[in-house]
């Protein structure tokens, strides 16, 4: 069993100083394509750490069977199994968010966060504690959708979780509900992010 | 690592065989709920051309009606539904087909029973900017296709000018006009094949 310490480790790096959007700047296709309205970008971000988190537990709990030269069709063969699965539970008890996503639930499957933690981490961690990872890397993914998606929805359809938030008469922002509007506001928070992390740093490296 | 060639083989084979038939179990016990969803969300609409949505929109309840009332029925080449009181056709929704901005736009507009009003419209398919030529899927566009009288003096049946009868919606002008155009073009095919007066 994984201790505490090691615990909050990983979920600090996945959510915080190893956040996998913002600084390892992966998986951004998506973090683009379904932030137009923030229920959208709750069900992605779940969708994805159920998939990454179980992954990894796989990808950990067979990797002592798994021979080296094959193990990346294995992983692949594990993700788009539990992508499928997501989809079908997404088309059969929530068809609405189904059809909302469209397409990109299928494309969790290319998402490279989550191959990138079945080599970097599930591959020489024991099964819970990469689990665990899985959970804190799609933490931080959905914790980004979600504040991409506030600013899009808020300004772009004046409502938050589709309960109107603006006053009437407001005229919504055309652009923040076209795609290109992620990309400035993702980079915006990149930008904080990354300042915020480097003056973390330095006050670190000064305190010693 | 063993080093052996059929280790690998019978390993991958294996662990295929395990996920397809968790897979395979979990389609099977969710198709039925999926082949439901999906039917009904087809009824849903064309319940919705007819303006007869059940309040609360209870799946269950949306199929009474839809098993009661409507029949599907041909135009010609053209399939569509009738909406049945008693044993008489009251009104009837034609499907239409085009281009939009971005991709098909594909939908069924309801008819009165002597094919002079329109009484509704509903998309089944659109791939529209969302939040703006999307918004064709929204409450307050589609309800503009309520009640309109269909005449030709203007030489066409649905007009976006400010005395037309459809408002565009504004930012999505191309949408707007590729909408009003394919329903303008799949009406006059469909007086003209289905030979309806």
């Amino acid at each position: 069993m994984p201790t505490k310490l090691e615990v909050k480790k990983v979920f600090n790096k996945g959510i915080y100083t190893e956040n996998p959007v913002l600084i390892q700047v992966v998986g951004i296709c998506s973090a683009l394509a379904v932030t137009n309205r923030m229920m959208n970008s709750l069900i992605m971000g779940i969708a994805l750490t159920f998939v990454t988190a179980f992954t990894s537990l796989t990808v950990s709990t067979l990797k002592s069977h798994t021979p080296k030269h094959i193990r990346m069709m294995i992983q692949v063969l594990i993700i788009s199994s539990y992508v499928i699965i997501v989809d079908i539970f997404l088309k059969a008890y929530m068809p609405e968010m189904s059809a909302a996503l469209g397409p990109y639930v299928g494309l969790i499957i290319t998402n490279c966060i989550i191959m990138g933690r079945a080599e970097g981490f599930a591959l020489s961690n024991a099964p819970t504690i990469s689990f665990l990872d899985g959970i804190g890397v799609g933490v931080g993914y959905t914790i980004v959708l979600m504040a991409i998606s506030l600013v899009r929805e808020l300004f772009g359809f004046g409502t938050i979780f589709n309960i109107a938030i603006m006053p009437e008469g407001f005229t919504s922002w055309t652009f923040m509900v076209m795609p290109p509007s992620a990309f400035f506001i993702l980079a915006c928070i990149t930008w904080f992010a990354n300042n915020q992390i480097i003056k973390k740093n330095k006050e670190g490296v000064e305190k010693k | 690592m063993k080093k052996s060639f059929a280790y690998p083989v019978l390993y991958m084979i294996i662990i295929t065989i395990t996920f397809i038939t968790v897979l395979a179990s979990f389609n099977y016990f969710t198709i039925d709920r999926i082949v439901f969803n999906e039917e009904n969300d087809l009824r849903h609409k064309i319940l919705y051309v007819f303006d007869i949505l059940p309040e609360g929109e209870d799946p269950q309840e949306i199929e009474e009606i839809f098993n009661e009332r409507v029949i599907e029925k041909q135009f010609d080449d053209n399939p569509g539904y009738a909406l049945m009181e008693g044993n008489d056709e009251v009104s009837y929704a034609i499907r239409f087909e085009g281009s939009g901005l971005w991709g098909s736009i594909i939908g069924y507009l309801g008819l009165n029973d002597d094919f002079t009003q329109i009484i509704g419209i509903e998309f089944i398919t659109q791939s529209e900017t969302p939040g703006l030529g999307g918004r064709i899927s929204e409450e307050p566009y589609k309800e503009q296709y309520r009640d309109i009288e269909l005449d030709t003096t203007e030489g066409k049946y649905l007009v976006s000018t400010p005395d037309g009868n459809v408002d565009a919606i504004a930012g999505a002008t191309s949408t707007s006009v590729a909408v009003v155009n394919i329903l303008n073009e799949n009406l006059v095919d469909f007086f003209e094949s289905a030979e309806v007066d």
